[in-house]
C-alpha cells in the first residue's frame, strides 16, 4: 500500500493543502491517482486466493527460480528470504512482458538443470541443498577467476554515472560462462526484489521518505563516527 | 501542400522553450503586462500525475526496473524510473548526429518547464573574475558584462525562485540572498573536516529548494526526492514557480507540442514570429510577434537559428558572424568513491534531507595557478548517507560476496558507508567543439538536425587528473579507502562523455563585437533589433557554475531591457 506522505512533524491537513495548492496552479487535482497504485500482482493475488500463478515460466522453471531466490537472499535472524520478498513473482512478471529476459531465463535454468544432471543425475531443483550450493559455489568461483584474471574490481559497468550508456560487458569464457552470467542475473534480480521490499527496507534500515517541518541530524550519530574517525580528538 | 496556417492572435513576445530562460522570460514580461506565447515542443505538464514523488518501488511491481525490466537492459528512463518525466540523450522521432572521431550525448527535454523538473538545482553565481577569463589567462573571450551588471539580476532571480545557502565571503563563490540552509549530515561533518585539513574549503551547498514559505510556495519537507519533481514546489522548477502563476495573469498563452522549425523575417532585418510544427496534427503553423525569444537550449535555439535562412540571412538568421554553432562546451566531469569505515556500524538516520548535497567545495585556488598544470578550476559536489534501496543498490556488493547470509550481511553493514565526489570544472572554448546543421538528416517532423563535433583538450584531461588526485586525498584524510574506478577504468575513462553532465553552452555567444559575437550583452541579437536568445547560447566561458542560474539572471536582465526598449519603441 502506498503511502503518499509519512507523517512527522506536521499535521497531513497541511501537506494536503500544500499539495492542492500546487496542483491547482496545473490546472488540474488528481489525488486519487497519486495516492493509490493499483498493481497488478496484487489483483492477480486476490484472484487466486493469495497465490501468484507463474505466467513466463514453468512450474519447474518458477520452482527452481523460488529456491535460487532462497538460497540468495536467506532467511535469517533479522528477516525473511528473497522468495518471502517476492523475488520469483518479481522475476517471472518482467519475464512475461519480456521475450529477451524470459529467454536468459528459459535457458539459464535449462544450463542449470543440465549441468547438475551432469554432475549428480538430477535437476537442481531435486538435488540435495549441498549439492545446490555446491553448485553455486563453482559459479562464484569462476566468477571470482575472472575478475581476477582482468585485474578490475568493476568488470560489470561503469560507475552509476555512465549507467545508461553503452558500459562494460561482461565477457566469461570457459565452460562456466553460461552459469555464471545466468547466475548474475539471478542474484540482481533477487537482491533488487528484497531490498525494495518493506522486509528488505526494515533489514538495512532506511527509515526516510517521510516528511518534517525542520530537518535534524541525531548528535549521536555524529558523535559515533567522529569518535570513530582519524578527527576524534579535534 | 496544405496551405500554412496563421494563427489569428498577435502576440507582444513570442517565447521558444519553457526552462530556466523561458519561464524567467514569461514571469519577467507577463508581469510588465506584456502580453506572450509560449512554445513548448513537448506537452502541458501534470505534476500530480506525473511525478512520483512519496513513492516506495514496492507501490509498483516492477519495483522501478520499468516494464520488462528495461532497466537492467540499460533501456529504462535516463536517471531512473522515480525520477521526473524530463526526456533523454535520445528521442524517439528526433535524431541528432555525431561527426566520426567526437563523442557527444546531446539531453533533451520535451515538457512544460523542461530540464528545470529534474535538475540538481544547484545555484552558484559566477564570480568576478569568471566574466573576464580572457583577461586572467589569455584564453577564450571576455564576457561584454560584467559581475556588478548581473548581481541585482543574481539577486532577484535568488529572491524569486529561493535558494539556500550562507554568507562566506569567497571570491569565488559570492555570497547571495539565501534562505537558511539545512544542517550537514554525518558524512558530510567527515568530510568537512577532512577538506579543512586539506585547506578546501567545504560550505553549505547552494540550492533552488526554499526552507521558509514564499510566493504561496511552502517550505520544504526534507524527503530528499528533487529529483522527482516536487508536488509542493518547493523546489525550483520553471513550470511550477513561473509558468503556471504566470498563466494566472491572464497575459500567457502556451502552445505544446509545438516544435518550432524557423524564425520569420520580413525581409527588412526584423523578425515576424515563427514556424512551427503542431506535432499532434503535422500541420504547419505560423505565430506573429513583435518579438521573438529563443530559449529552447543552446543547441536547439542554434538549431533554430542556422535553419532559418533567407536570401538576406543565407547563413542562418542573425549568424553574420558565423559563429551560430561554435564554440560548444560542457561541463568536465569526473567521479570517485570512498568507503568510510567511521560510518560503519553508525545508527540509522533519515540522510533525505534537502535533496542533494547539503555541502560542497567552492574553486579554492583561483589565485594559485602559478602552481597548477591547468587553468580554471572546478567545484566538488559529494553525496553519500542512507538512500532509498532501488533497483541497482546493491549489485556491486552482491558480486563482491557471491550469495548467501554473509552477502545479506555485507550488504548491511556496508549500507550508507560510501561517500562519493563529482568534480564539476571549466572547459576552455576550443574551434574542434561545435555543432552545426547535418546536411543529409532531418527528423521525423522535417527539420534538418544537428550534427555535433567535440573534443576534450589537454586543459580539461589535466584538471580532470587533479579532481582524482584531490577526491582520494580527502577520502584517505576521513579514513577512507577509493572504492570508486579502477586503475584500468581511469585511463580509458577518466573524464565524462561530452554532454554527459547536460551543461551544454555557449553556440550564440555574447560579445561587445558584432563581428565575434552572435548576440550583445542582454542577450538581443547583433544583427535583427527583435530577436533574443535566452538561454545557455549566450554564454562566452562555462566556469564552474552550474548553468542555470545565470540563465535566471541573464533573461531576468534582457526582459527589463526588452520591455525598456519596447516602451521606447526601438523594437
Amino acid at each position: 500500500m502506498s503511502k503518499l506522505v509519512q507523517l512527522e512533524g506536521i499535521g497531513r491537513r497541511e501537506i494536503v493543502r500544500g499539495l492542492a495548492l500546487a496542483l491547482t496552479s496545473a490546472g488540474s487535482l488528481d489525488l486519487e491517482a497519486a495516492q493509490h497504485v493499483h498493481t497488478e500482482t496484487a489483483a492477480d493475488k486476490k484472484k487466486t486466493g493469495g497465490v501468484y500463478k507463474p505466467k513466463a515460466l514453468t512450474d519447474h522453471e518458477y520452482k527452481t527460480v523460488s529456491r535460487l531466490a532462497e538460497l540468495i537472499v536467506p532467511a535469517d535472524e533479522v528477516s525473511g528470504s528473497g522468495v518471502d520478498a517476492g523475488a520469483p513473482e518479481f522475476i517471472d512478471l518482467l519475464a512475461s512482458q519480456n521475450a529477451k529476459l524470459a529467454d536468459i531465463y528459459h535457458g539459464g535454468l535449462a544450463w542449470l538443470d543440465a549441468e547438475m544432471r551432469r554432475r549428480n543425475k538430477t535437476t537442481f531443483l531435486a538435488a540435495a541443498p549441498a549439492a545446490q550450493t555446491g553448485m553455486l559455489d563453482v559459479l562464484v568461483a569462476a566468477e571470482r577467476e575472472e575478475r581476477t584474471r582482468r585485474g578490475e574490481e568493476l568488470v560489470y559497468q561503469r560507475s552509476a554515472d555512465y549507467r545508461n550508456f553503452a558500459g562494460y560487458t561482461t565477457k566469461r569464457p570457459g565452460e562456466f560462462g553460461p552459469g555464471v552470467v545466468f547466475f548474475d542475473w539471478v542474484r540482481r534480480m533477487t537482491v533488487d526484489a528484497f531490498y525494495t521490499s518493506p522486509m528488505g527496507v526494515k533489514d538495512i534500515g532506511y527509515v526516510g521518505n517521510r516528511s518534517y517541518s525542520k530537518y535534524e541530524v541525531p548528535q549521536a550519530a555524529l558523535d559515533y563516527a567522529i569518535k570513530r574517525s582519524p578527527f576524534a580528538n579535534g | 501542400m496544405a496551405q500554412v496556417q496563421r494563427t489569428p492572435e498577435k502576440f507582444d513576445v513570442l517565447v521558444v522553450g519553457s526552462g530556466a530562460g523561458g519561464g524567467t522570460a514569461v514571469h519577467v514580461l507577463t508581469a510588465k503586462g506584456i502580453s506572450c506565447a509560449l512554445l513548448e515542443a513537448g506537452p502541458m505538464l501534470n505534476p500530480a500525475r506525473e511525478y512520483k514523488e512519496h513513492k516506495w518501488p514496492h507501490d509498483y511491481d516492477h519495483r522501478g526496473a520499468e516494464e520488462g525490466g528495461k532497466a537492467y537492459f540499460g533501456e529504462g528512463k535516463p536517471f531512473g524510473f522515480f525520477s521526473t518525466t524530463s526526456g533523454g540523450w535520445q528521442l524517439e522521432g528526433e535524431p541528432y548526429t555525431v561527426a566520426a572521431g567526437s563523442q557527444f550525448q546531446w539531453f533533451r527535454s520535451r515538457i512544460l518547464g523542461g530540464r528545470t523538473n529534474h535538475y540538481g538545482r544547484m545555484s552558484f553565481r559566477f564570480a568576478d573574475y569568471d566574466f573576464k577569463p580572457y583577461s586572467r589567462d589569455g584564453l577564450g573571450q571576455d564576457w561584454p558584462i560584467t559581475y556588478d551588471d548581473l548581481a541585482p539580476y543574481y539577486d532577484k532571480a535568488e529572491e524569486f525562485i529561493g535558494v539556500v545557502g550562507t554568507t562566506e565571503g569567497l571570491r569565488s563563490a559570492p555570497d547571495g540572498k539565501f534562505h537558511t540552509p539545512p544542517p550537514p549530515r554525518v558524512h558530510e561533518v567527515l568530510t568537512q573536516k577532512a577538506c579543512k585539513k586539506l585547506g578546501i574549503p567545504c560550505i553549505p551547498n547552494r540550492r533552488a529548494v526554499i526552507t521558509r514559505s514564499i510566493n504561496g510556495r511552502p517550505a520544504c519537507h526534507y524527503c530528499g526526492q528533487c529529483g522527482r519533481g516536487c508536488v509542493t514546489a518547493s523546489n525550483y522548477s520553471s513550470s511550477q514557480v513561473q509558468i503556471f502563476p504566470a498563466m494566472r495573469t491572464g497575459k500567457l498563452k502556451i502552445f505544446d507540442n509545438a516544435m518550432v522549425r524557423e524564425v520569420l523575417t520580413d525581409g527588412s532585418g526584423k523578425a515576424t514570429g515563427v514556424v512551427y510544427i503542431d506535432k499532434q496534427t503535422r500541420q504547419e503553423r505560423e505565430i506573429r510577434a513583435r518579438v521573438v525569444i529563443l530559449a529552447a537550449s543552446a543547441c536547439e535555439s542554434s538549431r533554430i537559428l542556422l535553419n532559418s535562412k533567407t536570401k538576406e540571412f543565407p547563413n542562418g538568421v542573425a549568424n553574420g558572424s558565423g559563429l551560430v554553432g561554435r564554440y560548444l562546451m560542457d561541463t568536465v566531469g569526473f567521479g570517485l568513491s570512498g568507503f568510510v569505515p567511521a560510518l560503519e556500524g553508525m545508527q540509522r538516520y533519515d540522510t533525505d534531507g534537502a535533496g542533494g548535497g547539503h555541502m560542497y567545495m567552492p574553486w579554492w585556488l583561483w589565485d594559485q595557478h602559478a602552481k597548477l598544470d591547468f587553468p580554471r578550476g572546478y567545484h566538488i559536489e559529494f553525496g553519500g548517507g542512507y538512500s532509498m534501496p532501488g533497483i541497482g543498490s546493491f549489485t556491486g556488493r552482491a558480486r563482491q560476496m557471491g550469495y548467501g547470509k554473509e552477502m545479506k550481511k555485507a550488504i548491511r553493514q556496508g549500507y550508507g558507508t560510501n561517500v562519493g565526489f563529482a568534480g564539476r570544472g571549466e572547459m576552455i572554448p576550443n574551434i574542434h567543439s561545435y555543432c552545426e546543421i547535418d546536411p543529409n538528416v532531418v527528423d521525423q517532423w522535417g527539420i534538418p538536425v544537428l550534427r555535433f563535433h567535440f573534443k576534450w583538450t589537454d586543459y580539461e584531461w589535466k584538471q580532470a587528473r587533479h579532481m582524482e588526485k584531490t577526491f582520494a586525498e580527502i577520502i584517505e584524510t576521513m579514513g577512507g579507502r577509493v572504492t570508486g574506478l579502477s586503475a584500468a577504468q581511469r585511463e580509458s575513462d577518466g573524464i565524462s562523455v561530452p554532454g554527459t553532465i547536460i551543461h551544454e553552452v555557449g553556440t550564440a555567444r555574447m560579445g561587445a563585437n558584432a563581428g565575434n559575437s552572435v548576440l550583445n550583452g542582454y542577450c538581443q541579437t547583433h544583427d535583427v533589433k527583435n530577436l533574443y536568445v535566452m538561454d545557455g547560447a549566450s554564454f562566452v566561458s562555462n566556469p564552474d557554475k552550474n548553468p542555470t542560474l545565470t540563465i535566471n539572471a541573464l533573461a531576468w536582465r534582457g526582459c527589463d531591457y526588452l520591455a525598456e526598449e519596447m516602451r521606447k519603441g526601438n523594437v
